[in-house]
């Protein structure tokens, strides 16, 4: 990144003329978003298809981002470089939401994604006082995300065998999760 | 005295079960691990049978000598997630520790990988404390995966969760429905 070096370790490593911080993500937003959703080593082991069209992008954000109940852009120097959400549930499973995020490629090995995913854990915890439980599914074979939840604080909690269809086949997940009381950095 | 096996079956709810539903679904020990609360009055139990058990896509009666002693379901998934369902049971204080649960479920899954094509995993939470339910799903061959903390409501307060699971090539026992 810019000829800056990166310790392998270590949370939200980038210097100090970078920041990562989380916004809301807009309309005008669109073409920084179609560079990592149109990445087929994106969205590999997200359950939607790379976008083509800039078209298909734009109704993505307006329909699926904009109204979602918690979304937002994984900004550098406030420029969006990725997403992360949180998905709610009803009922009984109030108590719990599902947490999601996506990273442009070139972002990735710098612990950017731990760093947003620790960020939208404090926030999420604090908007949300209903919130016991953040949960993250990951995909037996994404080592690089299940890495990412184990340094931003979350237990490990099994291997749901054949829990989802992804893509036409059934896969097995492994299942994370962050409850309130946990120790957050 | 164990009961003869060849007594137990499974069936459809009938709005003439109504009585012995009560029995079972108005007592708070076999309610106490479900996450509802015991039937009140007959007119619930018979909206309850009409509205929720007739519609369900496999929501069944156990029955010794055809009479309504507890119930099983399996509830499927929709979309990404009809791989997979979910198994639930109750049954009788009066017939527990005989393996009539275990036949009831052993009975469920000689029919729902058939009934269900796309499904190839069965599932079911269970709280820590409900030792014999998870004696039944490991004597039908469940696989426990892991304890799902503060998972969901369970009658008001969040409650960590045992998840088990079944898969349609994992190997169990299937017993025929008479």
């Amino acid at each position: 990144m810019e000829g800056s070096s990166c310790k392998s370790t270590g949370e939200g490593c980038v210097n100090e003329f970078h920041e990562i911080s989380l916004r809301h993500l807009d309309l005008s937003d669109i073409d920084h978003f179609m560079v990592w959703a149109s990445d087929e080593k994106v969205t590999r082991f997200c359950t939607w298809e790379p976008y083509t069209s800039k078209e298909d992008g734009i109704n993505h954000i307006k329909d699926k981002v904009i109204p979602h109940p918690w979304f937002r852009a994984i900004c550098l120097d406030n420029r969006p470089i990725g997403a992360i959400s949180v998905t709610a549930n009803s009922g009984n499973d109030k108590c719990r939401g599902e947490l999601g995020y996506v990273l442009g490629y070139k972002y990735w090995g710098k612990g950017i994604a731990t760093r947003a995913v620790k960020l939208a854990a404090n926030t999420i915890f604090s908007e949300w006082p209903h919130l016991e439980r953040l949960e993250a599914l990951v995909d037996v074979e994404n080592v690089g995300s299940q890495r990412v939840l184990e340094k931003a604080g979350f237990q490990r909690e099994g291997v749901l065998r054949k829990y989802l269809i992804l893509k036409g086949k059934t896969r097995d997940m492994v299942m994370f999760s962050l409850v309130s009381s946990d120790p957050r950095t | 005295m164990e009961i003869d096996s060849s007594r137990i079956s499974l069936r459809p709810f009938n709005l003439s079960d109504v009585d012995d539903f009560m029995l079972w679904a108005g007592d708070d020990q076999v309610t106490q691990f479900l996450r509802w609360n015991s039937f009140t009055s007959r007119e619930e139990a018979l909206t309850f049978i009409k509205d929720v058990s007739i519609p369900h896509p496999w929501h069944r009666s156990i029955c010794i000598d055809d009479r309504s002693i507890g119930f099983i379901y399996i509830f499927p998934g929709s979309g990404d997630e009809r791989c997979r369902a979910e198994i639930g049971y109750g049954l009788a204080t009066k017939y527990w520790g005989q393996g009539i649960t275990s036949r009831a479920v052993k009975m469920a899954l000689s029919i729902v990988f058939k009934d269900f094509p796309d499904l190839v995993r069965l599932q079911a939470h269970a709280l820590v404390e409900n030792k014999a339910s998870q004696r039944v799903l490991e004597k039908a061959g469940f696989q426990q995966e892991g304890l799902l903390r503060k998972y969901s409501f369970v009658k008001g307060k969040v409650r960590d969760l045992l998840i088990y699971s079944l898969l349609s090539t994992d190997s169990y026992q299937q017993t025929s429905t008479p």
